[in-house]
C-alpha cells in the first residue's frame, strides 16, 4: 500500500479549487459554471480512480486510511479512511453533486458564490463520510450545513428566509444531541479522550449510559435522515430551495443521518441498537404511512416529492433496525437508490417548473404534449419510486422486506404486522406518485401562462436525467453493484451483535 | 432436443432489441424516428414470429416427450440471501406461450393499421413489444420473486398503454384506477411471497407445494390468500374488478391483447402454477364474479365495455374449474376464450373504426351500441367473423368455447349442484348479453342517424329520417386489420379440436390420455390429480351438451325477442328507449326490468360504493394527515420557534438599559428576600 494521501486530497480538492473561484477574473458566469464542472467531474474522476485501484472489496477493514495529528493537546486526529459502507454514499456524493452543478446551469445571480457554496458542500460530505475520528465527523457534519444554509436562504423561492432559519434551526438543535454524544463517548472511561472508531467500536459500557448516548445519536440522526416526528423543516427546505440544492439535499444530506445511524448506533452502540431496534422498526412502519399520506395530501409539487422521499427513508430505518444481513444490505442499497430516484425527481419537477411557472398540482394539467421528454423521464422515474421491478427501487424494498422477514430477533406475529402495514405503504405509493404525474401531465386543460409553448428538455437537462436514470435502471437489473461494495462491512458489523 | 430448452431463455429477451432502439430513438432523434414510422413494426412482428415458432417447437416437445426443463441463474448472492432467475418449461407454460405469441402477432398485424393515423404509433409499438417481452418473461419465470417481477412490469404495461391516449382526462383517471387497484393484487401477492418464505423453501416453484399440515397450516392458509388477491386483481374477480371497464379506455388492439387474452390470464396462470395451495379458495369469488360480470354486461351501452364484464365473467369460470380442481378445463377455457374473445375485441375495433368517420372520435359515440345497428350490410366481414366469436362464446356446438364451456359446467355440475345451478344459469345469461351485442350492432338499422334520440331528451323517434345531412354510411376496414380476423376467426373454429374426446379412440383406461390436450398437460395432471374424474363417456357427453347447448339457445332466443329486428323493430326501441330514459311504466314486471337494467347500467353500483368509502376514505385520510403534520408536528416547532422569539423579545425589553428599572427590580427582588427570609 502506498501512502499517497488520496482521501484527504479528495476531501480537499472541490473547497480549495473552488476558493480560487474568487480569483478568477469577471468574464461572466460561463467561465465559472464550465471551472466548476471541470473541478467536479476531475473530483469524480479522482475518487473512481482512487477508489477502482486502491480499494479492495473484500476486506472488511478501513482502507486508504490516513492519521495524522491535528490538535496535540487533546488528543486529535485528522483520521479518514473508507470501507464497504462509505465507497457507496461517497460515489453518490461525487455523482449527484456534479449532475447538480450541471442541473444549477440557470442560476445567474451570484454564480461565483452558489457554485463556491455547491463546492464547499461537496467536500463537507466527503469529509463526512469518510471521517473516521467522532469529532472529524462531528466537525464535518457541521461544515456542511454552513453551505445549505445559504444557498437556501439566498436562491431558494418565497418563504426562503424562513425555511432556511427553520432549517438550520432545526439542525443545529440536532447537532446539540450529537455534540453531546460524541464527548460522552470520547471522554467515557479513560483519561485521554478516544475519538477513534476503531477503538470505540471494542468498547464497551454501562447500559444506562449506552442508551443515554444512543438517545443523543438518534435525535441527531432523526432529524438528518428525517425520522417522525422530526421532519417537518424537509418539505419546508425543499419547497423553497432551487431545484440544485434539493439534489443534493433529498440525494446525499438526507442519507448522512442513515449513514450516521448505521456507523455510529449500529456500530458503535450494538446492546442499545438491539434494545432500540423494535422501536426504530415501529417508527420505520408509521412513517412510511405516515408520510405517504400526508403526501396525498399536499398540493404543492415539491412538498409532495419531499414527502415521499419521508416515505421512502422509512424503509431505510426498517432495514438498519431488523438487525439482518439481508436487512442492513437493502438499507445501503435503498440509501443509494432513493439518492438517485429523489434527485432525479426533484430535477425534473424543477425542469419543468422552469417551463410552467406554477407551484401547485390542481392549476397545472396537460403538459405531455408540449413537453414530452420531461414527461417520459418523470413517469419512468415516478414507476421508480413505486419500486416498479427492474429498477433499483424494488430490489432495495424486496431485500428490506426479506430482512424483516427472516429476521431472528422478533415474533413471527409482529414481524407479519409490520410486513403488513409495510406493503400497505406499496399501495399507497402509487396513488400519490401517479396522481402527481397525472395532474402535471394528462389531460388537455390549458393553465393561464403566459404562453402556452414550452421548449422540451433540451441537450443538458437529457443529460442530466439519463445518467441518473442509468444506474438506476443497472442496479435494478443488478443489485450486485452495489451490494458487492457493502457486503463484507454488513457481515462484520452485525457479526458484533451474534458473537459478543 | 435439449438445445431448444437451453435456448428457450432467448423466447423473453427476442422482442427487447426493437423496444430498445425504438425506445431510445423516440427518445432521442424523434423526428427521424417517426419517420421511419411503419418501418418499425415489420422487425417487431418479425421477433415475435421467431418466439412463435420457438415455442411452437417446445410444444411439439412437451406434447411427445413431455418433460419439464428448468434452468436457473443467480441474481444476486450475498451470505444470507440469493435471488435467482432462470426458466421453466412445463406444458402450462408452452400453452401460455402460443397464446401469447399468437394473438401478439394478430394484434400486432391488426394495429398497425388501426394505430396508422395515431401520432403515438411508434410509441405504441414500443408498449406492446414491451407488453409481449413481460408477459413471455411472466409465463417462462421460475419462482415466485419472477413471477412477481413480470407480474408487476405487465401491471406498468398495463397502465401505460391504457393511459395511452394521455390527453382524455377519462384515460388518465382509468390508468390510475387500474394500476392502483392492482397494487392492491400486488400487496397480496408480495405478501405472499414473503409469507412463503418465512416457512418454506423459498424458491420452490410450488409444484410440489402441498400444504403441510404441521403447525403453520394456518399461515399457509394466509398465504394462499394473500397469493391469492394478486390474482383476484389481475384477473379481474369480484372484489377487485373495477378497473377492467375502466380500462377499455385503450386503444382497442390492447383490449384484445391485454385486457382479454393474455393478461387478465396471469392470474389464472398463478393458481394453475400454484393450483395444490388453492383448492376450493377461489370457489366463491369466482362465482359472485361470474354471475355478476354476466349481470353487468346486460345492460351496457358501450361495446367494449359490455365486452370487458363478459371477459370478466369468463375469467370467473375458469377460476371456478381451477377451483373445482379441474385443472384441464381452466386451461382448455382459457384458450378457447382467449382466441374468442380476441376475435371479438378486434371485430369490435373493426366496427368503431367503421363508425368513428360517422360519430366522431370521442369514445362515448363511437363505441356507443345505441348509435349503431344494421352494420350487417357495410361490414360483412366483420359481421362474419363477429357473429362466429359471439357464437363461441355463447357456446354453440362447433365452435370453440362450447367443448370448454361444457367441460366446466358438467365438471360444477359433479362437484356441486349450487354450483352448477349457478354456472348454467350464467351460461343461458351469456348467451343473452352476447347475443345483445351482435343484435343491437349489426341487425335492424343504422341509428347515427337517429341524432335526437341521443343529444336531446325527447324519447320518440317521431323523425326518425328527417335528417338533412349527406349520410355517410360505414366501410369495410382495410385488409390488414381483415386478416387477424380471419385467422383469429379460424382458430375459433378449429381450437377446439385439441380438447375434444374423440369417441373412436377410448377404450378402457382410467385417465382419458387422448385429447391433444390431455396429453399435453399429463404431467401436471399427474402431478395435480390423484384422481382423474374425467372419464367421461360419450352418453353423459352428449345429455351434458345438450343441456348446455339448449340453455345457450335458450339465452339467444330470448335475446332476439328483446333486439331482433324482424320481430317488431319499433317496440324494440321504444323498450331500449324506455330503458334509457327511465319512463315510469306501471306494470311490474317492466318496473323489475328497469331495476335490473338500472343496475347493470350503472355497474351493480360498486364503482359508486368504492368511490364513496375508499377514494373519499383516501381523500380525507390524506386531508386528517396533512392538518395533523401541519397544525400539531409543524405547529410545535413553529411555537417553539415563536416562544424563543418572544422570550428573546421580553429580555430584550427588560434588558432596556435603564438604571432607574435595574434599581426597581434590585429593590423588589430584596424586599421579597427580606419578606420571605425573615
Amino acid at each position: 500500500m502506498n501512502y499517497f494521501p488520496w482521501l484527504t486530497i479528495i476531501v480537499f480538492l472541490p473547497i480549495s479549487a473552488g476558493s480560487l473561484l474568487f480569483f478568477l477574473p469577471h468574464k461572466g458566469n460561463k467561465l465559472i459554471k464550465w471551472y466548476t464542472i471541470c473541478i467536479c467531474i476531475f473530483e469524480l474522476l479522482l475518487t473512481t480512480y482512487a477508489f477502482c485501484y486502491h480499494f479492495r472489496l473484500d476486506d472488511p477493514l478501513i482502507q486508504l486510511a490516513e492519521d495524522y495529528k491535528w490538535i496535540n493537546f487533546f488528543d486529535f486526529y485528522w483520521r479518514l479512511g473508507i470501507d464497504g459502507l462509505s465507497i457507496g454514499p461517497i460515489l453518490l456524493t461525487g455523482f449527484i453533486t456534479t449532475l447538480a452543478t450541471l442541473a444549477a446551469w440557470p442560476v445567474t445571480r451570484d454564480s461565483r458564490l452558489f457554485h463556491f457554496l455547491m463546492l464547499a458542500m461537496y467536500s463537507g460530505q466527503i469529509g463526512s463520510f469518510s471521517s473516521r475520528d467522532l469529532l472529524l465527523f462531528f466537525i464535518m457534519w457541521e461544515f456542511e450545513l454552513i453551505p445549505v444554509y445559504l444557498l437556501l436562504s439566498m436562491w431558494g423561492g418565497k418563504k426562503r428566509l424562513y425555511s432556511a432559519t427553520k432549517f438550520i434551526l432545526y439542525t443545529a438543535g440536532g447537532s446539540v444531541f450529537l455534540l453531546i454524544g460524541v464527548l460522552g463517548l470520547g471522554l467515557y472511561g479513560s483519561n485521554e479522550p478516544t475519538l477513534n472508531f476503531e477503538t470505540l467500536a471494542n468498547q464497551s459500557y454501562p447500559v444506562a449510559l449506552e442508551i443515554i448516548f444512543y438517545i443523543g445519536f438518534l435525535i441527531a440522526f432523526a432529524v438528518k435522515s428525517p425520522i417522525i416526528p422530526l421532519h417537518t423543516w424537509l418539505p419546508d427546505t425543499h419547497g423553497e430551495a432551487h431545484y440544485s440544492t434539493c439534489m443534493l439535499l433529498a440525494g446525499i444530506l438526507l442519507k448522512m443521518g442513515a449513514y450516521g445511524l448505521v456507523r455510529i448506533n449500529m456500530e458503535l452502540l450494538p446492546h442499545a441498537h438491539s434494545i432500540f431496534s423494535p422501536w426504530l422498526i415501529i417508527v420505520g412502519t408509521m412513517q412510511i404511512i405516515y408520510a405517504a399520506s400526508t403526501s396525498l395530501g399536499q398540493r404543492n409539487l415539491k412538498k409532495r416529492i419531499a414527502y415521499s422521499s419521508v416515505s421512502h427513508m422509512g424503509f431505510i430505518i426498517i432495514g438498519i433496525g431488523s438487525i439482518t444481513d439481508t436487512g442492513l444490505n437493502g438499507a445501503i442499497l435503498q440509501i443509494i437508490s432513493h439518492g438517485f430516484i429523489g434527485a432525479a425527481l426533484f430535477f425534473l419537477a424543477g425542469t419543468s417548473y422552469d417551463r410552467m411557472r406554477l407551484v401547485y398540482l390542481d392549476e397545472m394539467g396537460g403538459m405531455a404534449v408540449s413537453i414530452p421528454k420531461i414527461f417520459t423521464m418523470f413517469s419512468i422515474l415516478s414507476m421508480a419510486s413505486l419500486a416498479l421491478p427492474g429498477m433499483s427501487g424494488f430490489v432495495a424494498e424486496l431485500i428490506v422486506f426479506f430482512g424483516i422477514i427472516t429476521s431472528q430477533k422478533y415474533f413471527l406475529m409482529p414481524k407479519i404486522l409490520i410486513t403488513f402495514v409495510m406493503a400497505i405503504g406499496m399501495i399507497l405509493t402509487p396513488i400519490y406518485s401517479l396522481s402527481m404525474s397525472r395532474q402535471m401531465f394528462y389531460g388537455y386543460k390549458l393553465f393561464n401562462a403566459p404562453s402556452s409553448y414550452f421548449f422540451d428538455s433540451g441537450p443538458r437537462e437529457l443529460f442530466v436525467s439519463i445518467s441518473i436514470f442509468i444506474p438506476v435502471i443497472g442496479i435494478g437489473i443488478y443489485p450486485d453493484l452495489v451490494l458487492s461494495l457493502s457486503g463484507e462491512k454488513v457481515e462484520t458489523i452485525l457479526y458484533n451483535y451474534f458473537y459478543r | 432436443m435439449e438445445h431448444t430448452y437451453q435456448y428457450a431463455w432467448v423466447i423473453p429477451l427476442l422482442p427487447l432489441p426493437v423496444i430498445m432502439s425504438m425506445g431510445f430513438g423516440l427518445f432521442l432523434i424523434p423526428t427521424a424516428t417517426k419517420n421511419l414510422r411503419r418501418i418499425w413494426a415489420f422487425p417487431s412482428i418479425l421477433l415475435l414470429s421467431i418466439a412463435l415458432i420457438f415455442s411452437v417447437h417446445l410444444s411439439i416437445q412437451q406434447i411427445n416427450g413431455s418433460s419439464i426443463y428448468q434452468y436457473l441463474w443467480s441474481w444476486t448472492i450475498n451470505n444470507d440471501f440469493s435471488l435467482e432467475f432462470g426458466y421453466l418449461i412445463d406444458p402450462l407454460t408452452s400453452i401460455m406461450l402460443i397464446l401469447i405469441t399468437t394473438v401478439g402477432i394478430l394484434v400486432l398485424i391488426y394495429s398497425d393499421d388501426y394505430m396508422s393515423h395515431d401520432e403515438g404509433y411508434l410509441r405504441f409499438f414500443v408498449y406492446i413489444s414491451f407488453f409481449n417481452t413481460a408477459m413471455l418473461g411472466l409465463v417462462t419465470s421460475s419462482n415466485l420473486i419472477q413471477i412477481y417481477f413480470f407480474w408487476e412490469l405487465v401491471g406498468m404495461c398495463s397502465y401505460l398503454l391504457i393511459g395511452f391516449w394521455f390527453t382524455r382526462p377519462i384515460a388518465a383517471s382509468a390508468c390510475q384506477k387500474a394500476f392502483v387497484t392492482n397494487r392492491v393484487g400486488d400487496f397480496g401477492l408480495l405478501l405472499g411471497i414473503l409469507g412463503s418464505l418465512e416457512f418454506r423453501d423459498l424458491f420452490k416453484i410450488a409444484n410440489n407445494w402441498i400444504p403441510n399440515n404441521g403447525v403453520n397450516s394456518l399461515l399457509t392458509t394466509l398465504c394462499a390468500f394473500l397469493l391469492f388477491l394478486g390474482a383476484v386483481a389481475k384477473s379481474a374477480q369480484f372484489p377487485l374488478h373495477v378497473w377492467l371497464p375502466d380500462a377499455m379506455e385503450g386503444p382497442t388492439p390492447i383490449s384484445a391483447l391485454i385486457h382479454a387474452a393474455t393478461m387478465v390470464a396471469a392470474g389464472i396462470f398463478l393458481l394453475a402454477r400454484l393450483l395444490p395451495l388453492f383448492i376450493s379458495l377461489p370457489l366463491i369469488m369466482s362465482t359472485i364474479t361470474l354471475f355478476l360480470g354476466a349481470t353487468l354486461a346486460l345492460a351496457q351501452r358501450d361495446i367494449k365495455r359490455s365486452l370487458a364484464y363478459s371477459t370478466m365473467s369468463q375469467l370467473g369460470y375458469m377460476m371456478l374449474a381451477l377451483g373445482m380442481g379441474s385443472y384441464q378445463a381452466a386451461l382448455f377455457h382459457l384458450i378457447t376464450h382467449a382466441y374468442s374473445k380476441a376475435l371479438l375485441f378486434l371485430g369490435s375495433g373493426s366496427i368503431i373504426h367503421s363508425m368513428e368517420p360517422l360519430v366522431g372520435y370521442s369514445p362515448d359515440k363511437s363505441q356507443n351500441m345505441v348509435l349503431m345497428g344494421g352494420l350487417r350490410k357495410y361490414v360483412p366481414i366483420t359481421r362474419t367473423t363477429f357473429l362466429c366469436g359471439t357464437l363461441s362464446l355463447c357456446g354453440i356446438p362447433p365452435l370453440a368455447c362450447f367443448w370448454s364451456k361444457d367441460e366446466i359446467l358438467s365438471n360444477s355440475w359433479l362437484y356441486s349442484p349450487f354450483f352448477g345451478i349457478i354456472a348454467s344459469f350464467t351460461a343461458g345469461l351469456t348467451a343473452f348479453y352476447m347475443f345483445r351485442i351482435y343484435l343491437l350492432t349489426f341487425d335492424g338499422y343504422l341509428r347515427v342517424h337517429f341524432q335526437n334520440y341521443s343529444s336531446t331528451k325527447e324519447g320518440s323517434f317521431s323523425t326518425p329520417f328527417g335528417a338533412k345531412n349527406t349520410f355517410v354510411y360505414p366501410h369495410e376496414t382495410g385488409n390488414t386489420m381483415l386478416f387477424p380476423l380471419l385467422i383469429l376467426q379460424l382458430f375459433t373454429l378449429f381450437v377446439g379440436s385439441i380438447g375434444i374426446h374423440f369417441d373412436n379412440e377410448i377404450k378402457g383406461n382410467g385417465i382419458s390420455e387422448l385429447t391433444i390436450l390431455s396429453k399435453w398437460l399429463t404431467p401436471s395432471i399427474n402431478f395435480f390429480q390423484e384422481s382423474s374424474n374425467s372419464s367421461i363417456n360419450s352418453y353423459e357427453f352428449i345429455t351434458n351438451a345438450i343441456s348446455s347447448v339448449s340453455l345457450a339457445i335458450l339465452g339467444l332466443f330470448i335475446a332476439y325477442i328483446f333486439y331482433g329486428s324482424t320481430y317488431s323493430f319499433f317496440q324494440n326501441l321504444n323498450f331500449l328507449n324506455s330503458l334509457v330514459k327511465g319512463n315510469p311504466k306501471k306494470n311490474f314486471l317492466d318496473e323489475v326490468k328497469k331495476k335490473i337494467y338500472s343496475w347493470s347500467y350503472n355497474r351493480g353500483y360498486i364503482d359508486v360504493f368504492y368511490t364513496r368509502v375508499f377514494i373519499l376514505g383516501i381523500r380525507r385520510l390524506a386531508e386528517l394527515t396533512y392538518f395533523f403534520d401541519k397544525g400539531v408536528i409543524d405547529g410545535i416547532t413553529n411555537g417553539v420557534g415563536l416562544a424563543g422569539f418572544c422570550i428573546g423579545e421580553e429580555i430584550k425589553y427588560v434588558g432596556g438599559g435603564r438604571i432607574s428599572s435595574y434599581l426597581f427590580f434590585f429593590l423588589c427582588y430584596v424586599s421579597l428576600f427580606l419578606f420571605v427570609f425573615p
